[in-house]
């Protein structure tokens, strides 16, 4: 088992360094510096200002001390538009509110779709069956940038039960909003694979030798066929905590949740490339972490995988 | 005369009568495909939101960039849907028709859909193929560079794409297609993995055809299913990711459009009571978006044998 988180560590480390120089590569390669504006600046201004962020360095020696920056200090410079504030600062503040919502949504679109998708597959054909279909075919027309305005619409416009944006980490009804909205479509793509691999499950053999022992129904299905069902959910995981991510920016503008997003989006919009850059690479590290984690939960779930 | 005239005029008549024709895997799939009832309304949705968007500017009565300056600053009262002037879909805050900017929104999420989907096919096949095909080394390379490129969150660096080389709808495609084709990629390459070894490929090989020719010639045509199902199902995904973008306000800028960009207005005006402004463009993505995914799901039960 070591040595197989070693190998996988051995391909994780270098696709991350190989993301920081691609998107510092990108920054150099876009037509205008950080500090074009729309009123040129002083060719001297211009010079020391450079000389100060270190962008008049040869290329080589820019990326080194990036990475040694990152790598070593976890220090991402600081944000070329707001001279005050560095990119760790930035993130540090937005990085709790998305943690927190993402985690909620995260951890609702598993609890919910496993469950659903479980008691389709028992009752299948029933009416709860036929709820859980329509709910995951309906839910994937549904991406969070549609659940978001229709949840303001319904539950404040017309209901008015919830803040309608915002955020307070000691008031959760501000949560539940962010939450539902991201996590809708994918508890719906968790439902239909745990149905139908839960289906596939319950008609394989070691499962009718379960129940021709006498073994409690309730038993046979929490012990004997989640288990293998849950492959296929374990391996789409790496997909779903990615698109959250992505997801996150859209809930953090449209309910002024002041996560990692809004920061992405503004200095999008700024121009802002030092910010824009922490954050990508900030994301891409948390996705290739979690990939690692979700190749060793899939490898600790299924014997069958050698290491 | 040692045959009876009978029998020679029965089998006469027999060699005359048109052969019953064996039915082709493409003609059972066709036929499959024509019993799906959820594919069949998800065609007929495509088609109808074709129309729409090809003949729907001949309808309208004003053009996307025209204000009305009859409901300007009034529109949440004066600006809803309405035949008598013209406004079907009503007009959005600016006094612009929606009617019109429907159309034009339609008509290029529609086209990044499909360019897209477009790019994907012919990258991602071509790639898979060749790694399929040829093995070894290569295909290590190839399909290693494949993983490290998917675990990069590719939103981001999308979007960093269109900030740092402007926005225009060139790189949008560009971006778009740059990520769109891995899936496919490695879809692909399963299948080529599977065919490489058959015996027509075989003796292909053997009657010293080059590699590249048997690509083209007999390892692609033999994935047309494959790649036609995985298409169908791309192209909302496409229509997803940049609608996604522009809903951001960093997609398509004015004065183009696109559902992503009409429902983040909608969506920004409905505490105003125009609700029709997110009505009619989040009704056009939802109901193409369930056409794509019915009729790709219809392609796959239909082409693929293995869910018979």
């Amino acid at each position: 088992m070591f040595a197989f988180i070693l190998r996988r560590l051995a391909v994780a480390v270098p696709t991350l360094l190989l993301l920081i120089v691609l998107s510092f590569l990108l920054m150099h390669l876009a037509p205008g510096g950080p500090f074009t504006q729309e009123r040129a600046l002083p060719p001297q201004v211009l010079a020391n200002l450079n000389a100060k962020y270190g962008l008049d360095d040869p290329l080589w020696r820019q990326i080194w001390n990036y990475v040694y920056g990152i790598v070593v200090h976890f220090d991402f410079g600081p944000s070329f538009v707001y001279p005050d504030r560095t990119v760790n600062q930035l993130i540090a503040d937005g990085f709790p509110v998305t943690l927190t919502y993402g985690t909620l949504a995260f951890l609702a679109a598993v609890l919910v779709g496993v469950t659903l998708g479980t008691l389709a597959a028992i009752r299948q054909n029933g009416w709860l069956d036929y709820l859980a279909v329509g709910i995951s075919i309906g839910a994937q027309v549904l991406p969070n940038f549609v659940m978001a305005p229709l949840l303001v619409l319904v539950l404040t416009l017309w209901l008015g039960w919830l803040p309608g944006g915002g955020w307070s980490f000691s008031d959760p009804s501000f949560w539940i909003m962010p939450v539902i909205a991201l996590s809708t479509s994918y508890m719906a793509s968790i439902a239909r694979i745990t149905r139908s691999s839960m289906l596939e499950v319950l008609g394989s053999n070691h499962i009718r030798t379960a129940r021709a022992k006498g073994m409690p129904e309730r038993r046979v299905i929490l012990r004997h066929a989640l288990r293998p069902a849950m492959l296929p959910v374990v391996s789409y995981l790496g997909p779903v905590f990615v698109s959250m991510i992505t997801g996150s920016v859209v809930i953090d503008i449209y309910f002024s949740t002041g996560g990692i997003g809004k920061a992405f989006v503004d200095s999008a919009l700024n121009r802002d490339y030092a910010v824009m850059m922490g954050v990508t690479i900030l994301v891409g590290a948390l996705t290739i972490l979690f990939n690692l984690v979700v190749d060793i939960l899939y490898a600790w779930i299924d014997p069958k995988i050698r290491y | 005369m040692v045959i009876e005239h009978d029998k020679m005029r029965s089998l006469a008549a027999r060699m005359t009568q048109p052969e019953v024709r064996g039915r082709s895997p493409w003609a059972d799939a066709r036929r499959r495909f024509l019993r799906n009832k959820a594919a069949m309304t998800g065609l007929v949705i495509l088609l109808l939101v074709a129309l729409f968007a090809i003949f729907g500017g001949q309808i309208a009565v004003w053009s996307n960039e025209e204000l009305d300056f009859s409901v300007m600053g009034q529109v949440a009262t004066m600006g809803q849907p309405s035949l008598e002037n013209g406004h079907y879909f009503g007009t959005d805050d600016l006094g612009r028709d929606l009617f019109a900017r429907t159309v034009q929104g339609t008509q290029i999420s529609l086209l990044v859909g499909i360019v897209g989907a477009g790019i994907a096919v012919i990258v991602g096949t071509l790639y898979g193929a060749v790694a399929g095909y040829v093995g070894g080394r290569t295909d290590q390379i190839m399909m290693r560079t494949v993983d490290i490129l998917m675990s990069i969150p590719y939103m981001f660096v999308l979007i960093l794409l269109l900030v740092m080389f402007g926005r225009s709808m060139t790189m949008l495609f560009l971006g778009i297609g740059l990520i769109s084709w891995l899936d496919m990629a490695r879809i692909v390459r399963g299948q080529t993995l599977s065919l490489k070894n058959r015996e027509f490929i075989e003796a292909a090989r053997a009657t010293g055809v080059s590699t590249w020719r048997i690509i083209i010639r007999h390892i692609v045509p033999n994935l047309l299913g494959v790649v036609a199902v995985y298409a169908t199902l791309l192209v909302p995904l496409m229509i997803l990711t940049e609608s996604f973008i522009s809903f951001l306000g960093l997609g398509v800028q004015e004065p183009l459009t696109s559902w992503g960009a009409l429902i983040s207005e909608g969506a920004g005006t409905m505490s105003y009571g125009t609700l029709w402004q997110l009505a009619f463009p989040l009704f056009f993505f939802v109901i193409t978006l369930f056409g794509f995914f019915f009729v790709g799901d219809g392609l796959r039960d239909a082409l693929d044998p293995k869910d018979r």
